[in-house]
């Protein structure tokens, strides 16, 4: 079972609280969900769209056709229309608008309700929660908990009041419009405890299992919601967090307090990692841990802030003047980003070096329903792996950078007695002194490079690969966001396979080339103009993917676009 | 005291023959060894110049630092472990130049950093271009008809913007430079202390005899708590007058000590990972 609801309304109305009170009743009601905000500026105040598509399974896609259509606004209907099919329900007031005909009309009597009952028009979107319900056949019992949670501190009075809305909503359509209600999200009598987060939830809940101690930010569509969550838990996970002047004094300040010896992390989209960049370098050359949350949305420049886009990768990879080791994971959706940012840690510290995590506006900004139990397990059984950090070393006289066969010396946490050293973003010696001689210059390049190698063997993870490639007639190769809607095509298209990147740099050549072998049956599916994926595994490994599905228009990639194309 | 000092001496300084940098590294040491610190117990952030090649040749937990950016790695890893020390030693092309924005910041914060400018109008690594300290109309490299700008007022700057301890001295009086360093460090919160510096090879203007002429020390009935007076008494500089000693001084609580995380006998670094998720996923249901 696939079902979409959609609300619309102008910006500034409540249509994203609205959005996320949808989704977190399709989840306690014991439902899968994949959610997706749209906030172009259309027309005057900017039209905001939230949709929810709902599963009895995870949803890996949304779907492309809107079974509900919530319109607080005659523009809401213009927009969406064409998503719509004989079938769709529409809710709308007449009394606001009308809409041309050929679908399931059900008049939601906003204007009434909020004139008898003298509401304000934020007051809609309650009334629109209360008509949904209905329509889907939900529990209100969910929404009047939820309501009284969310309200019980402003008092009865308000509880009431907000509940009187839900209430007026629900009746309207229950009394008149049966022959449009469906039993879409009975509630489950023990439904799974779900949590409903997005991908920017996962990277900073993902950073706290991992006892990231100290996070950096300047607030950047369409990373800030790492900071702003981050920034509310402060008391509650014993962190840190500043929001610094500008995104070089984010990574210089989460630097330094790497060396201090915490946890420390970044996050910002394409313009404020071009900043970092210089930094970047620093943290390779200086062997600071230091983890890196990238969250792109479409550039150059400023591009399009509140728009999806897979275009930073290659900039990504290459990102820092000189050569040195570096990591980059594409987490494919929430449930791995909270994994492999916890494990972005690990590798940030094992490694000594700089790891990027890579997200878009959509992994993002999409909420998804992940287990709690499973959350709860990887943080209980989570064991920290800080690699060669310690506080007090083997050797004396301690040598910060000691070559070594796998190229990690031990970084030793400043504060120890009887030792200290320098940490030099200048090259150095084994003790860290500045050094120009040939034979320093060498030992430390190649010590550095070394670290690559010893990725490779130890944490390199292949890319996952869901179906029979062998079997299959089209096999779509991806990374980041785009597993989801692959994963989509694959159970619309059985002869399909899928091979899905998430620790997408370094890589592995001799591996993957067996992996890959000679096979013409590989297409890489992006969400970029010019193929960054084909072409890093072009650069890395000689393996060549002539074809591809590209978008590159700011909107997420749709299952039917990648099967119009096979 | 002086094996307390030496501990302190790293490799042999590069230095030129006559820089102001050997007096103020010899007095940075003996200021930290007037602390009974040893270089175990001492951060260090340098910036990229003449003056950040000190990290060869002074011992600490050190980081040299990217040109412009000491500020903010030192803001980090004060801010990691609070219980230690934390200098940045820097130039003031690094400073005020290429890190304008973060000492702006770093003074509204009021970050516990001793902040420790070689200030001689020059970037003396990369041969003598003019810095924003120089005055306007000095000729160098990348001037040839003279800087166009009027040289920066950066302790006026550092006062209206936040620093609670702003302090200037110069590279020829080795006891005065070791006691403002000393009461920089000893002060909570930032504290600046701009040091004037003869580059010996590439600023003919800014000479030892200059600034023997031009400076002089504040008199002992100078009230560094008037927070207009100091503005004054700072912004003689631009008038090529140079006051010496502790120009500004108030209390304000540092920046660490406001963080929700803060607790003042763990530093963040040794805080321990938290017990469980459950205050933080609720919000999720």
């Amino acid at each position: 079972m696939k079902f979409q609801w959609i609300i619309g309304g102008e910006a500034g109305f409540g249509v994203m609280s609205t959005g996320i009170t949808f989704a977190k009743i399709v989840s306690r009601s014991g439902y899968h969900l994949l959610d997706y905000v749209e906030y172009p500026s259309l027309i005057r105040g900017g039209h905001n769209a939230y949709k929810v598509t709902i599963g009895s399974t995870p949803v890996h896609a949304l779907k492309e056709t809107v079974d509900v259509l919530v319109c607080l606004n005659k523009a809401t209907f213009d927009l969406h229309k064409h998503e719509l099919t004989k079938d769709s329900v529409v809710l709308y007031d007449n009394e606001e608008f009308e809409i041309e005909n050929g679908f399931k009309e059900v008049h939601v009597p906003f204007k009434k309700i909020l004139r008898e009952e003298q509401g304000q028009s934020i007051m809609k979107n309650t009334i629109a929660l209360g008509a949904s319900i209905a329509t889907v056949g939900g529990d209100l019992q969910i929404l009047t908990d939820m309501i009284e949670s969310q309200f019980k501190k402003k008092g009865e009075d308000v509880v009431a009041y907000n509940k009187l809305f839900v209430k007026k909503g629900y009746d309207s359509v229950v009394q008149n419009y049966k022959e449009h209600c469906r039993s879409i999200i009975p509630p489950y009598p023990k439904p799974e405890d779900n949590l409903v987060m997005t991908g920017n939830d996962a990277f900073a809940l993902g950073a706290v299992i991992a006892d990231c101690k100290f996070y950096c930010a300047y607030p950047m569509t369409p990373s800030s919601s790492v900071l702003t969550t981050l920034a509310s838990w402060q008391q509650k996970a014993q962190i840190t967090v500043r929001h610094a002047e500008d995104e070089i004094a984010v990574i210089n300040s989460a630097i330094g307090a790497s060396h201090g010896g915490v946890r420390a992390s970044v996050g910002t989209s394409g313009g404020g990692f071009a900043l970092m960049v210089e930094a970047i370098s620093l943290a390779g050359i200086a062997e600071t841990p230091i983890v890196i949350f990238l969250s792109q949305r479409p550039g150059p420049a400023t591009g399009m802030p509140t728009w999806t886009e897979q275009g930073d990768l290659l900039f990504a990879v290459h990102a820092g003047h000189g050569e040195f080791p570096k990591i980059v994971l594409t987490p494919g959706d929430v449930d791995e980003m909270i994994r492999l940012t916890a494990e972005a840690f690990d590798l940030a510290d094992i490694y000594q070096t700089p790891v990027i995590v890579m997200s878009d506006m959509f992994l993002s900004e999409s909420h998804s329903a992940v287990s709690s139990a499973n959350v709860n397990r990887l943080f209980s059984s989570l064991k920290i792996n800080r690699g060669k950090t310690v506080s007090n070393p083997t050797d004396r006289p301690y040598l910060r950078y000691k070559v070594t066969d796998d190229g990690i010396s031990e970084r030793l946490i400043p504060g120890a007695k009887g030792h200290f050293y320098q940490a030099n973003s200048y090259e150095h010696e084994e003790d860290g002194h500045t050094s120009e001689t040939a034979q320093d210059r060498m030992a430390q390049v190649e010590k550095r490079n070394r670290k690559q190698k010893t990725y490779l063997a130890n944490h390199f993870k292949m890319p996952t690969i869901y179906g029979d490639i062998s079997a299959a007639s089209a096999v779509l190769v991806c990374c980041g966001s785009l597993k989801g809607v692959c994963l989509e095509v694959m159970t619309q298209r059985k002869d399909t396979a899928v091979i899905h990147f998430t620790h997408i740099h370094p890589l592995d050549e001799k591996r993957l080339k067996v992996l890959f072998g000679d096979s013409n049956k590989f297409i890489i599916v992006e969400q970029n103009s010019t193929s960054q994926l084909g072409l890093l595994l072009r650069q890395q490994t000689g393996i060549h993917i002539e074809k591809s599905i590209l978008r590159y228009d700011g909107r997420p990639m749709t299952t039917s676009e990648i099967i119009g194309q096979l | 005291m002086i094996t307390k000092k030496r501990k302190f001496s790293g490799h042999t300084p590069t230095w030129c023959p006559g820089c102001g940098d050997w007096a103020i590294g010899g007095a940075i040491k003996e200021a930290l060894a007037n602390q009974d610190l040893d270089p175990s117990t001492v951060g260090v952030v340098f910036g990229i110049g003449c003056s950040g090649n000190m990290n060869d040749f002074l011992n600490a937990y050190a980081y040299h630092a990217l040109h412009g950016r000491a500020i903010p790695t030192a803001v980090g890893l004060k801010l990691a472990n609070h219980s230690m020390p934390t200098l940045v030693i820097a130039g003031d092309g690094d400073t005020y130049g290429e890190g304008g924005n973060h000492f702006f910041h770093a003074c509204r914060g009021n970050h516990d950093l001793t902040i420790i400018v070689h200030d001689n109008g020059v970037y003396g690594l990369t041969t003598g271009q003019v810095a924003p300290t120089a005055l306007k109309g000095m000729v160098s490299k990348s001037t040839p008809t003279g800087i166009i700008e009027r040289s920066a007022s950066p302790l006026a700057f550092a006062i209206s913007q936040g620093a609670t301890f702003v302090a200037q001295s110069f590279a020829g009086d080795i006891p005065h430079m070791r006691e403002m360093v000393d009461l920089g460090m000893k002060h909570k919160g930032l504290s600046l202390v701009n040091i004037l510096q003869p580059c010996v090879t590439f600023n003919k203007v800014n000479t030892y005899q200059y600034y023997l002429k031009k400076g002089y020390r504040l008199d002992a009935g100078y009230d560094p708590t008037s927070y207009s007076g100091a503005l004054l008494k700072a912004i003689e500089m631009d008038e090529e007058k140079f006051p010496l000693g502790v120009i500004y001084q108030t209390k304000s609580t540092p920046y660490h000590e406001q963080v929700p995380a803060y607790q003042q006998d763990k530093p963040l670094v040794q805080i321990p990972r938290i017990s469980t998720l459950h205050d933080l996923v609720e919000e999720f249901r």
